[in-house]
């Protein structure tokens, strides 16, 4: 074979394999996404964004002296719906935010005697039953109990055939995200809030101050094998200190939001002081000269022209900090905790969405629609926040530069 | 700031050796330079000249492993006695670099910045002293409209009479330059020359040059700078006319450099 034959040959396999791994990875991501919208976009709704997470029970009766209604129905009801004139309510079978078969309560009638129960037992507060709360069971004093799991229609048939009931036991809509998603978003700002002046100062530190020597390259060393810790450790520091230093400090019962936030914070450190030093690193040396020369001190120098100018790349240490906040989990798993909550909260036990995720998986059986859909709302929270940033970021180099200005 | 007239030099520079590391790149400098004239530091490449200008507010002790010896006189104090207040001294002795440096931000806040850095925070002091600064670096007709603008959308010319203007709001008694017409073209840099010729009323300037028909048109006093040496020292027109060493007419007449 000639030699140049032979350079033709190599540069094809070298090509292709480029070629062949840039597909490979595209084709990884396309099937990431892929998954999570076929499996989570079912589920996905307005409800379970804005829905509380627990729902609320309850088991009434009816006050003595009660009327069955014979009422006719004043909208018209979806299809699907399965109405009792008698007792003026329809019911029809449904799924709840996390995918479960429920009955769900489409329309109560104002006369029905269901718009009128009482707190079984407990006492005189009125709890009227509403369209969207979900039935679990109706019990009848001398006939079979009507079950969720046996549809609407059947309990329905159950209602008809009787002229009284023992007790209802029903239950507000629950299993909406509204909770984890307010606490990842405060997670987020906490976080930063604690790393960022953390992170920033300590690469002004090597970068504009510290000596070229033995112990800022120890330090950097130091630094860069931070990174590579598995989070979960962080998890255990987490545990093992910010935990029991909240409890102290603040009264929390057990991990936190604000333990949590630190503990990503130590986790975040080497990546923002890696970001900033690079960004301090390209403004160029003509910038502090000049500062220096016009009389300027060596803090004047570095906090008004060079930090300025390093804003930019410091932001992309941001970015990158939000997307490792929102993805977290094996560390916040001991250092928030798994409690799903409603109420934001930062003393008291809560979750962020990746978390919500794992404790949706360790459910049993595990919810594995509910978990893409709430991966899909990370990716639109990651998403959202990057463009915010990129805008903002471009707007303050666009000023700074003149250019199209 | 009250000059003393009774003094002649601005600076008087006694046996002044630098050394970077290894490098013996100063030689046992004296010379004093006089206030309020132009004096231009002229020389081949690596020749020390820059390097001189910087000991004269102590750029150079940005450097690390530079070594200076010997003393720099600024008004009877040496510059380089313990003690000395090196950011007071740079607010004195201003400096324009090669290439024009004006920091990413507005052209005012450009000008504003070293009054600022002095404390100065009164609005209608500091739009005094960027627009008489701008006046007199014969800016401000052009830039009186873009004051709000990015200083960096300004021509190379603009950005370097800005830098002039920028050091000039210091009120300083001198001005160094490092080859500021060396990135600009003919016209920007019959502007800055201009510009010169008009500071030395005000201010002592000591400026660094490659371009000898520009030390010829704009120096009072020149000095010729070789392998760290200061070869000669003289009125520009002894040095262009009678140059007493063979090596300054060697290089004056284009036979090295």
């Amino acid at each position: 074979m000639s030699r140049r034959s032979a350079r033709k040959v190599r540069d094809f396999i070298l090509n292709a394999v480029t070629y062949l791994s840039s597909t490979v990875s595209l084709a990884a991501l396309i099937a990431i996404l892929a998954f999570v919208f076929g499996k989570g976009s079912s589920l996905l709704n307005f409800d379970l964004v804005v829905e509380n997470f627990e729902s609320q029970g309850f088991v009434a009766d009816f006050h003595a002296g009660f009327e069955t209604c014979d009422c006719v129905a004043g909208i018209d009801l979806p299809e699907g719906s399965y109405y009792s004139e008698k007792w003026g309510i329809a019911l029809s079978d449904s799924t709840d935010l996390l995918g479960k078969t429920v009955v769900e309560v489409d329309y109560v009638h104002p006369d029905s005697p269901f718009a009128y129960l009482h707190d079984k037992g407990v006492g005189t507060e009125p709890i009227p039953l509403r369209a969207d709360y979900d039935v679990i069971r109706i019990a009848f004093d001398s006939y079979a109990t009507a079950l969720s799991r046996y549809g609407a229609e059947a309990m329905i048939a159950s209602l008809d055939a009787n002229d009284s009931i023992r007790e209802i036991e029903f239950e507000t809509k629950g299993g909406g995200i509204r909770g984890s998603i307010l606490t990842t978003l405060v997670l987020i700002g906490l976080t930063l809030l604690f790393a960022l002046p953390i992170g920033v100062g300590a690469a002004i530190y090597l970068n504009e101050y510290a000596a070229v020597g033995r112990f800022s390259k120890l330090l950097r060393s130091f630094i860069e094998t931070l990174t590579g810790v598995p989070s979960i450790i962080y998890g255990l520091m987490g545990l093992a200190v910010f935990v029991p230093l909240t409890v102290k400090l603040t009264g929390a019962t057990g991990g936190n939001l604000l333990s949590g936030a630190m503990t990503l914070a130590v986790i975040l450190l080497p990546v923002i002081i890696r970001t900033t030093e690079e960004s301090l690193k390209v403004v160029p040396d003509d910038f502090r000269s000049a500062s220096l020369a016009l009389g300027a001190s060596k803090t004047q120098t570095t906090f008004q022209v060079v930090l300025p100018s390093a804003l930019p790349g410091i932001m992309t240490g941001v970015l990158l900090a939000i997307g490792r906040i929102v993805g977290e989990s094996a560390a916040l798993v001991f250092a928030i905790g798994t409690t799903i909550k409603d109420d934001v909260s930062l003393t008291g036990k809560s979750t962020s969405l990746a978390v919500h995720i794992w404790a949706m998986m360790t459910d049993e059986p595990a919810n594995v629609e509910l978990s893409a859909t709430i991966a899909i709302i990370i990716v639109v929270i990651v998403v959202f926040l990057n463009i915010m940033i990129k805008l903002i970021t471009n707007r303050y180099i666009r000023k700074r530069l003149g250019v199209g200005a | 700031m009250k000059r003393d007239e009774n003094v002649e030099g601005a600076f008087r520079i006694d046996g002044l050796n630098l050394h970077y590391g290894a490098t013996h790149a100063l030689k046992d400098v004296s010379v004093e330079i006089a206030r309020n004239r132009v004096t231009a530091l002229i020389g081949p490449s690596g020749c020390g000249k820059s390097t001189f200008l910087r000991t004269l507010n102590r750029m150079n002790d940005l450097i690390p492993n530079c070594r200076v010896e010997g003393s720099v006189y600024y008004r009877e104090n040496d510059i380089y006695a313990p003690g000395t207040d090196v950011i007071d001294l740079r607010r004195r002795i201003g400096m324009v670099f090669q290439k024009p440096n004006p920091f990413p931000m507005s052209v005012f806040d450009n000008v504003a910045y070293g009054p600022r850095c002095q404390g100065i925070k009164d609005k209608k002091t500091l739009e005094d002293i960027v627009m008489r600064a701008l006046r007199d670096a014969a800016l401000y007709d052009e830039v009186k409209d873009r004051l709000r603008e990015s200083a960096l959308s300004l021509s190379g010319g603009q950005q370097q009479r800005l830098c002039i203007a920028r050091a000039i709001a210091m009120s300083p008694d001198v001005i160094l330059m490092d080859e500021p017409t060396s990135a600009l073209d003919p016209i920007a840099t019959a502007k800055i020359e201009e510009l010169i010729v008009g500071l030395r009323k005000d201010y002592t300037i000591v400026i660094v040059t490659h371009n000898m028909q520009q030390a010829a048109r704009i120096s009072d006093f020149t000095a010729f700078f070789l392998s760290g040496e200061l070869v000669e020292y003289d009125a520009t027109d002894t040095i262009f006319s009678h140059p007493s060493n063979p090596k300054t007419e060697g290089y004056i007449t284009g036979r090295f450099g």
